[in-house]
C-alpha cells in the first residue's frame, strides 16, 4: 500500500512508526521541563525577593547572579555543572583524597502501552544534571520577571501596609506579592512557554530527550529532513497550547478593572 | 497626647526639615500647609515612623517613638494614615481593604473583622460599594475607603496627607464631608491640605510650613483675618486665585454661625 | 601542549581561536534577522490583514522551535540548500541561516514594538505636510521606532551570542568548542575550562546589553520618547 503514497506522507508514516520512542522522549522532555519551571520560580521568587528587599550586600549578591546566568550560554552552564565533579576529583585523586562517587545510576521502567513496551528511564544522574542546570537557569530569568512585576506594584502600596501596623515581611506577603504574581503572568508566559525549548541542551549530555529520540530515529530509517521537522512539531505545538492555557490563566486571575 | 520635638530629617544633600515642633492634644484637630516642597508630606511620614527623623523626638501618650528597640509595627498601628493617592491594595475589595489590617494585625477572627469593616465602610457611606474593586471606584470613593481603612484600627491619631488634591473638583466635596463628620466626632487628626475651608470649619490650630520651618501658628481666624508674616499673606492669596476667596468662605460661614 | 595549561592561557586561547567564528556567526545571524525582523514588523503594522498574518504566523511557528532543531534541519535535514557552498563550510552556512531566521522572528516583535510605540501624531504631522506614507515612514516614524529599539535590539544581540554557542553541535570551531578542544585531555580542567569560556561570554554579553540597554534608555527618555 505504502508504495502508492506520495514520498512525503510515506516518509512521515515510516517516522511515526517509531512513536512509542517519540512518546518516551516526549516525557523525558515533560519531566524536565516540569521540574524547572517549578523549582525555577521558587527559586527565581527567592532571588526576586533578595534582590529587591535583601539590603545592600545580598541584592548585590543575587543581582550578580541573575545577571551572570543571563549572560552566558545555557550549554556553558550545562557542561560546567556536568564536568564539576569530574574536575574535582581530578584534584582529590592528586592529593590522595577519595574521590567523589559519580553514580550512574538510573531508575528505569517498563510501559507497555498498545502492545509496545517502551523503556522509560524515570530519572538518573544525567537528567539530574539537566534538571539541575535548566532550573538554576530559569530562575535568573524568572527572578527578573518577578521583580519587574513587584516594582510596577509601586512603594505606596508597602507604606499604606506598613502604615496599618503590618510588618515588612506581612505587607511583602499579603499585599505586595499577591499583586506581583497576578501581574507577572504576562512576561513569566514568556519564560513558562518556552522553556520547553530550551530543554533540548540535555541532549549534550546524553539524556534522550525528545530531541535524542530524534537522533534515534534517523539513525534507524535516514529520514532526516522529515523526523526533525516532526519534533518541530510537537514542541511547536506544545508551545502553543501552553501559552493558551496561561492567557487563560491569566484572565482568570486578573484584578477586576485594573 | 502626640508630640514632636525638634524634628530634622534630610535626604542626601537636601535638608527638609529643619527643627520642627508641635503638640497635638486629645480629640484636636491640626492643619499643616505650605508650599510645595515646604515638607509637609516628610512630616507625617516621620511622624508615624515610615521614614524616621535624623534628629529630634516623637512622644505618642508619653512614649518616646524614636526609642531604640521599640516595635515600630505596633506603633504604626496606633497612627492611622490617609494617603495623596489613597494607596488602596489593588487585588483586595472595598470591605478587604479595611479588614486586612484587622486581620494580620490586630488578629480579629474573619466574621469580627468583616463586621467591623462594614461598620467602617458604613460610616464613609461605602456601604453599598463592599464587594468593588479598588479600580472600579472613582477616586473620592477610593478615598473614603482609604479612610475607613485608616479608621478600622481605631488609631489614636489619623494622618491625612493632601487626601483630596488627586481628586477631581467635584469629588472633593463627598471626602470632606466624611472628614469633617470624623472630626466632630473627636478623632485627633493632622491633615495636611490647602482645603481653607475644611481648615476653617474644624482645625483648631493651623501651622504655616515653608522651607522645612514652621513660619507662622494660630487660629483659622487669625489666618484668615491677620497673618503676620509676608511669606503667609502672599501664599493666601495664591490660593485665592486657585480656589476663590477664603474670605468670601469666611464672611459666608460666620453669616451662618450667626443666624 | 605537554604541561597542563594555566586558566589565563586557556582563556587567551580560546579568545584567539574561537571568538573570530563566535562573532562571525553573531554577526551575520543578527544581520540576516534585522533585515527579515523589519520587513516583518512593517508588513505586521502596515501590510493589511493578511500579511500581518502571515507575518505573526511566521513569528509563532519560528519562536516556537527549539534553535538547535532548526540547526539540525538545515545542516543534516536539507544539506543541499547550500549547494553552491564547499561541503565543509555548508554546516557553518546552516547555522547562520537557523540564527537569522529565528533572530529575525524575535527582532520583528521588538521593531513592531518599537514603530507602535512612536507617537501616532508624529506620522499624522509628517502627512499634513504632504508627505507619501512610505515618505513619513521612511524619513519620520522609522529613525524614531530605529533609535527606540535599541535597548532590546542589544538584548537581541546577547541572546544571538549565547545562542551562536549550539554550533558546537554541528562541529563549527567557535567559542565552545575551541574549549572542549582545549581542555580535552585535562579533566581537571574540563570545569574550570567551562566557567573561563562562561566568563568570556559575560564579556561580550553584560557590558553592551548594559549600555545600551540603560544608558540608551535615559537617553530616549530625556529626547521625549518612548514611554517606557
Amino acid at each position: 500500500m505504502f508504495q502508492v503514497l506520495p514520498q512525503p506522507i510515506e516518509d512521515i508514516l515510516r517516522v511515526l512508526e517509531y512513536w512509542d520512542h517519540i512518546l518516551a522522549g516526549f516525557l523525558t522532555t515533560m519531566e524536565l521541563y516540569g521540574g524547572a519551571i517549578v523549582m525555577g520560580f521558587f527559586l527565581g521568587l527567592l532571588l526576586a525577593l533578595l534582590r529587591q528587599y535583601g539590603g545592600f550586600i545580598i541584592s548585590r549578591i543575587a543581582t550578580g547572579y541573575i545577571e551572570f546566568i543571563r549572560g552566558t550560554p545555557l550549554l556553558a552552564q550545562l557542561f560546567f555543572i556536568y564536568f564539576l565533579p569530574y574536575s574535582m576529583n581530578a584534584i582529590l585523586e592528586a592529593q590522595g583524597l577519595f574521590p567523589i562517587p559519580i553514580g550512574k545510576w538510573s531508575f528505569q521502567t517498563d510501559i507497555i502501552i498498545l502492545d509496545r513496551i517502551i523503556t522509560y528511564t524515570i530519572f538518573d544522574h544525567r537528567m539530574l544534571v539537566g534538571l539541575l542546570t535548566l532550573a538554576l537557569n530559569s530562575a535568573a530569568y524568572q527572578a527578573e520577571y518577578i521583580r519587574g512585576a513587584i516594582k510596577s506594584v509601586g512603594t505606596g502600596q508597602l507604606l499604606a501596609a506598613q502604615s496599618l501596623g503590618m510588618s515588612r515581611l506581612a505587607s511583602i506577603r499579603h499585599v505586595v506579592l499577591p499583586q506581583a504574581l497576578r501581574r507577572v503572568i504576562p512576561a513569566w508566559s514568556n519564560e513558562a512557554a518556552y522553556l520547553p525549548k530550551y530543554t533540548v541542551v540535555v541532549f549534550f549530555i546524553g539524556v534522550v530527550d525528545l530531541f535524542g529520540k530524534a537522533h534515534f530515529i534517523v539513525a534507524n530509517i535516514f529520514r532526516t529532513l522529515t523526523t526533525y521537522c516532526i519534533i518541530a512539531l510537537i514542541f511547536l505545538a506544545l508551545i502553543t497550547i501552553i501559552s493558551k492555557v496561561l492567557d487563560f490563566v491569566h484572565k482568570r486571575t486578573s484584578i477586576p478593572g485594573l | 497626647m502626640l508630640r514632636i520635638v525638634d524634628g530634622w530629617k534630610s535626604y542626601g544633600d537636601l535638608q527638609v526639615l529643619k527643627g520642627v515642633s508641635f503638640e497635638v492634644g486629645e480629640q484636636e484637630v491640626k492643619v499643616i500647609f505650605g508650599p510645595s516642597g515646604s515638607g509637609k508630606s516628610t512630616l507625617l511620614r516621620c511622624i508615624n515612623m515610615l521614614d524616621p527623623l535624623d534628629k529630634g523626638e516623637v512622644h505618642l501618650r508619653e512614649q518616646n517613638l524614636m526609642a531604640p528597640g521599640i516595635n515600630l509595627n505596633a506603633i504604626r498601628a496606633r497612627i492611622g494614615m490617609v494617603f495623596q493617592h489613597f494607596n488602596l491594595f489593588a487585588h483586595l475589595k472595598a470591605i478587604d481593604n479595611v479588614s486586612i489590617g484587622l486581620r494580620q494585625v490586630k488578629k480579629l477572627p474573619k466574621e469580627e473583622a468583616r463586621a467591623k469593616a462594614l461598620e467602617m465602610l458604613n460610616r464613609v457611606k461605602m456601604a453599598e460599594w463592599v464587594d468593588h474593586y479598588p479600580a472600579q471606584l472613582s477616586g473620592g470613593q477610593q478615598q473614603r475607603v482609604g479612610i475607613a481603612r485608616a479608621l478600622s484600627m481605631e488609631p489614636d491619631v489619623i494622618l491625612f496627607d493632601e487626601p483630596t488634591s488627586a481628586l477631581d473638583p467635584e469629588l472633593i466635596g463627598e471626602v470632606l464631608q466624611v472628614m469633617l463628620d470624623i472630626a466632630k466626632s473627636g478623632t485627633t487628626m493632622i491633615v495636611v491640605t490647602h482645603e481653607m475651608g475644611f481648615a476653617r470649619a474644624v482645625a483648631s490650630e493651623m501651622l504655616f510650613l515653608d522651607n522645612g520651618v514652621i513660619v507662622e501658628r494660630g487660629t483659622p481666624q487669625h489666618f484668615f483675618v491677620s497673618p503676620k508674616s509676608e511669606r503667609v499673606k502672599q501664599f493666601l492669596k495664591q490660593l485665592d486665585i486657585l480656589y476663590g476667596s477664603h474670605k468670601e468662605l469666611l464672611k459666608r460661614s460666620n453669616e451662618e454661625e450667626s443666624k | 601542549m605537554v604541561e597542563t595549561p594555566d586558566l589565563p592561557s586557556i582563556f587567551f586561547y580560546i579568545l584567539v581561536n574561537g571568538l573570530p567564528l563566535t562573532l562571525l556567526l553573531t554577526a551575520l545571524g543578527l544581520l540576516g534577522g534585522f533585515f527579515l525582523g523589519l520587513s516583518l514588523a512593517i508588513m505586521r503594522v502596515y501590510g493589511g490583514k493578511d500579511l500581518d498574518l502571515v507575518s505573526s504566523g511566521y513569528g509563532k511557528v519560528l519562536r516556537g522551535i527549539p534553535l538547535l532543531v532548526l540547526i539540525y534541519i538545515f545542516v543534516f535535514g536539507i544539506p543541499g540548500i547550500f549547494w553552491f557552498i564547499d561541503p565543509l563550510m555548508r554546516p557553518l552556512f546552516g547555522v547562520i541561516l537557523a540564527l537569522a531566521l529565528r533572530s529575525g522572528a524575535y527582532q520583528s516583535q521588538l521593531f513592531r514594538g518599537a514603530i507602535l510605540s512612536v507617537d501616532p501624531g508624529q506620522m499624522m504631522a509628517a502627512r499634513a505636510m504632504g508627505m507619501s506614507q512610505f515618505q513619513a515612514f521612511r524619513h519620520i516614524v522609522l529613525p524614531q521606532a530605529l533609535r527606540l529599539a535599541i535597548p532590546s535590539w542589544s538584548n537581541e544581540y546577547a541572546v544571538v551570542i549565547k545562542d551562536s554557542s549550539y554550533a558546537y553541535a554541528v562541529g563549527i570551531i567557535e567559542m565552545l568548542k575551541v574549549a572542549f578542544r582545549v581542555s580535552a585531555n585535562y579533566p581537571l580542567l574540563w570545569a574550570p575550562t567551562m566557567g573561563v569560556v562562561a566568563i568570556l561570554y559575560f564579556i561580550f554579553t553584560y557590558p553592551i546589553t548594559r549600555i545600551f540597554g540603560e544608558r540608551q534608555t535615559k537617553k530616549l527618555k530625556k529626547l521625549g520618547m518612548g514611554g517606557g
